[in-house]
């Protein structure tokens, strides 16, 4: 029997855009084809009655009064308490575990082994357990016997680079060739051209997300059909996928939800370890299953920024123009292959070669961190950019300029140097008097920062009155509820009170995982289609009450619909509506975002040149973004990205004991992170001189370019260049004592 | 070894002030298990348990006083009051957050007796006969106070994981100091670490709510 072939839709247009899709929070670009877009855009930045105003968040009531609830809040009827028995070999094979003694204490409910009979880094997962109380779990810990076959270890590079380190993984070479890009001759041969020469090897050390809310998910499973899980994660689509097959239900069986969570920076996508765990252990029980790792188990297993290990040697002439680079790149991602932008970033220097490699180490896999991979490349190159600015005499803002052909950052450095008073600065590097020195520095960064079409977006509005906007969507405390509620108030002429928001739950409509900086462009989009679509709507059903007018002739402004001279209130209007209300489903436009963000910080510090202490007196971080959909918390975002590079420029970094293998500082207590009486000054900018109409991320753009600024600011304010983060006291004095010896080259 | 780096008279006047400064004070330096314990059981109160043969085990119940309310749990004597307050308590107090639970980010400040304090480094044990205040006793998102409703204004908040702890903490001070100085604001918030980067901004708070009205 032949089938009725089905009517086929008319094919809208087409067109190709590049897109960037986010693996693992780690951005790679790929073409994709979408409808041609139609339909009205955001409008000038400057004419928005909500959008690009100073909007405080729908949820900050909530935060601030501690009754957000996040996943370590949650707490189930009968809800077993999971923890993690740790490795203290960084490489060792797992012969026997033995577990009688910790089951038997009263209280323990499950004990399971991690997936791994070979451990290849100190604190890798080797069992979990379940138990009433935390307490508990702990208890069963201390009594699971391991015996271990232990195995050689390397963590340090300079050790791991050797021929005859211990391999990391058996039969493999710990350094990978991943990529080389250029001529070697060429550049080679252009050096020869080159006034002078800086030659140096730029590091920086692996650090922490350090979320506050460590990583790890409720789940809520009873041996029935269903599961929810409770998860602090940057992506509410991707976990229940995961989950199931472990718990051996169909994925639309299991619905996950994050209503608030506690920082994820880049670390907190997919089931992960703990997820996975806390699934086997819930699966086990068949009682619900709170797995949060410790504060402890957050630094040794749940990822980090990775390292670098950076060799760069680039010739400059007189007049500034840079003529060659080369560049050997090494991506300390311990197990992991790690991230590191390619050389020469976003300068332009002449004929360049560049080689990157991983090299491996007995240490967890980095994963990503809030924009992976530049930060890193960002203080090699800006150093190196500072370097050459010295060596030919030419002021660092001005030699910017002229190796950047992207006029936006001309005029972002301009404003930079003004607000942080270059003008000031003593061009001779160390060339103040006293004990106390100080001195400015100043970097640039990029991002893309696009959106991609995956979210699916409802607005329905009830004859009541209410606006609701649903999505699946989580906020990571970028401010996602808020711009989600004001892209719809703004599009209804109502305030931001009048519309609630749902998000954060797998069975709302499909939204993107939260890395690259991709959410707002991505999610903002849909928000406006669906809200346009609910304006017309709506509209058509208001129409023969106000003399007939066409749809997009109905004004929504100041809590009234009007046309033709007649106006009614919203609650006149939506009287109108039928008794299920309207939904709207708005999907992804292109045409309302847009990729590629420009950022600059400027730094000034104070050094102690008697103790090498470095007191941050002032950062300027100026960044541009399209239209802002909220200024209020994109200056927090702006203030937050100068802060954690702050800590990254100036304290934060794991320390690796080479004997035991192990982290010496996995806590609050060692791990320095920026404390409030090390906040200098804060100056956010965002550059409104972008007048793109158009939603783009900016998220990581503004934490790039700080810790090059605040490097080359001590270096100013001391004539020690630091060549490896963190620029502590130790390095500091060791450059000031003996001036010859750059500090770590 | 470590009395001597503290003031006898501080240490004799404070015997059960699990302040959370002064136990940073003995943390600092050298955040050995000796000078923890050394700090903590003062020759009083070592005497004092000498001389008290019971020993707290298995599981004992405890009577709190949390935001005005008699609140009721049956605890094991190790069980901190942060763990109490949110894994005993039913409904469960989870505006303190656990991040470190070791006394070194300030997120689960509450104030005993209007002392900001730890509660990740308090026992259950040691707090009944105390007034227990954590954030929410301090306003509601309908009705807060003059710190919770700056942080709303002044966007003091991202992630809002560690807000708690800083709300409780600015809370107590501007009772002390109603008209801080800025630096004085950052020397108040030094126990307490962010890690979204909202200082300016909680900094901000602490000087409006000041100027604002009474907490």
């Amino acid at each position: 029997m032949q089938q009725q072939p089905q009517a086929q839709p008319t094919p809208k247009p087409k067109k190709k855009i590049r897109v960037p899709r986010v693996v693992n929070g780690v951005e790679q670009m790929v073409e994709i084809e979408v409808d041609e877009d139609t339909g009205p855009g955001w409008g000038p930045n400057d004419k928005h009655k909500l959008l690009n105003q100073r909007l405080t968040r729908v949820d900050g009531p909530l935060k601030a009064a501690g009754v957000a609830r996040y996943t370590y809040d949650q707490r189930l009827p009968d809800m077993l308490y999971a923890r993690v028995l740790r490795s203290p070999h960084a490489h060792a094979r797992i012969t026997k575990i033995d577990t009688d003694a910790a089951a038997k204490i009263p209280g323990v409910k499950a004990i399971i082994p991690a997936p791994l009979s070979e451990v290849r880094f100190a604190g890798a997962p080797v069992a979990a357990v379940a138990a009433t109380t935390p307490e508990i779990a702990g208890d069963a810990l201390r009594a699971i016997k391991v015996t271990y076959e232990v195995l050689p270890h390397v963590v340090h590079a300079h050790a791991a680079i050797r021929p005859d380190a211990p391999k990391v993984v058996a039969e493999e070479s710990n350094l990978q060739e991943k990529g080389k890009n250029g001529d070697p001759q060429k550049a080679e041969a252009a050096f020869a051209t080159a006034d002078a020469i800086v030659e140096g090897e730029y590091i920086t050390s692996r650090i922490h997300h350090a979320c506050l809310e460590t990583h790890g998910m409720v789940v809520d499973f009873r041996g029935g059909d269903t599961a929810t899980i409770y998860a602090s994660t940057q992506g509410t689509f991707t976990i229940h996928g995961d989950a199931a097959k472990e718990l051996g239900l169909t994925e639309s069986a299991v619905t996950t939800t994050v209503e608030h969570m506690g920082g994820g920076f880049g670390s907190k996508f997919g089931l992960g370890l703990e997820g996975m765990l806390a699934c086997r252990l819930s699966k086990q029980t068949k009682t619900p299953v709170k797995l949060m790792f410790t504060r402890y188990d957050e630094f040794v297993m749940a990822g980090n920024r990775s390292g670098s290990w950076q060799k760069l040697k680039a010739g400059v002439k007189k007049d500034g123009t840079i003529v060659a680079l080369q560049a050997r790149q090494y991506r300390l991602g311990g197990l992991g292959p790690g991230s590191q932008a390619g050389q020469p970033y976003i300068y332009r220097m002449g004929d360049t070669y560049r080689e990157i490699y991983a090299l491996h180490t007995n240490e967890d896999s980095s994963v990503a961190m809030r924009a992976p991979g530049h930060p890193q490349a960002s203080f090699a190159v800006e150093s190196l950019m500072d370097e050459l600015a010295y060596k030919i005499k030419m002021d660092p803002v001005e030699f910017r300029i002229k190796n950047l052909r992207d006029e936006v950052y001309h005029r972002q450095l301009k404003r930079g140097a003004q607000e942080i008073g270059w003008s000031r600065r003593n061009p001779v590097a160390g060339g103040n008097a006293g004990p106390y020195k100080r001195g400015m520095g100043c970097a640039v960064g990029t991002w893309g920062g696009g959106g991609n079409d995956q979210c699916k977006v409802d607005v329905t509005i009830s004859r009541d009155g209410s606006v609701l906007v649903a999505v699946g969507t989580q906020d990571l405390g970028t401010g996602t509820r808020t711009y989600t509620r004001a892209i719809v108030a703004e599009e209804l002429g109502l305030t931001i009170k009048d519309v609630h928001e749902r998000i954060g739950n797998s069975k709302l409509g499909n939204a993107n995982p939260s890395g690259g900086s991709t959410t707002a462009p991505s999610l903002s989009p849909s928000v406006k289609d669906a809200a346009i679509k609910a304006r017309m709507m709506m509209a058509e059903r208001v129409a023969p009450l106000l003399g007939n007018p066409k749809p997009e002739e109905v004004v929504f402004a100041e809590g009234k619909v009007s046309a033709k001279g007649q106006s009614m209130s919203w609650a006149q209007a939506v009287a109108a509506l039928p008794a299920g209300g309207i939904t709207s489903h708005g999907v992804w436009r292109s045409d309302l975002q847009a990729r590629g963000v420009h950022g600059v910080c400027f730094a000034e510090v104070e050094v102690d040149v008697e103790t090498g202490h470095v007191k941050p007196i002032k950062m300027v971080h100026i960044q541009d973004g399209g239209l802002p959909l909220n200024r209020l918390t994109m200056e927090s975002q702006i203030n937050g990205g100068m802060i954690q590079s702050l800590g990254m420029a100036l304290w934060e970094g794991r320390v690796m004991d080479a004997h035991l293998g192990m982290q010496l500082n996995p806590g609050f207590g060692d791990y320095k992170l920026p404390g409030s009486l090390e906040i200098p000054e804060m100056v956010p900018i965002i550059d409104d001189d972008d007048k793109r109409e158009a939603v783009i991320g900016i998220a990581e753009g503004c934490i790039i370019p700080a810790v090059g600024a605040l490097v080359n600011a001590v270096f100013n304010a001391t004539g020690v260049r630091v060549r490896e983060t963190p620029a502590t006291p130790d390095k500091i004095l060791m450059g000031l004592m003996n001036p010859n010896i750059l500090s770590r080259g | 070894m470590t009395k001597s780096r503290d003031d006898r008279d501080d240490q004799n006047k404070a015997n059960h002030d699990p302040g959370r400064r002064r136990f940073l004070k003995g943390m600092g330096i050298a955040g050995a298990g000796a000078a923890i314990a050394d700090h903590l059981w003062t020759d009083a109160e070592a005497k004092e348990a000498a001389a008290t043969p019971e020993t707290l085990s298995g599981s004992v119940r405890v009577v709190l006083d949390v935001n005005g309310k008699q609140r009721e749990a049956q605890v094991e004597p190790r069980t901190t009051l942060l763990n109490t307050l949110r894994n005993h308590l039913d409904p469960a107090v989870t505006g303190p957050k656990l991040v470190c639970d070791v006394g070194t980010c300030g997120a689960c400040t509450v104030l005993l007796d209007g002392k900001p304090v730890y509660s990740c480094l308090v026992l259950a044990v040691d707090a009944t006969n105390k007034k227990i205040t954590t954030v929410e006793g301090l306003g509601t998102p309908e009705n807060p106070n003059a710190v919770q409703a700056a942080f709303v204004e002044q966007d003091g908040l991202m992630c809002g994981f560690c807000t708690p702890g800083f709300v409780t903490t600015i809370s107590a001070y501007l009772k002390k100091n109603p008209n801080p100085s800025l630096a004085e604001v950052k020397e108040a918030c030094k126990g307490n670490f962010c890690r979204c980067g909202t200082y300016p901004r909680v900094f901000e708070a602490a000087l409006a709510a000041a100027k604002g009205s009474s907490v």
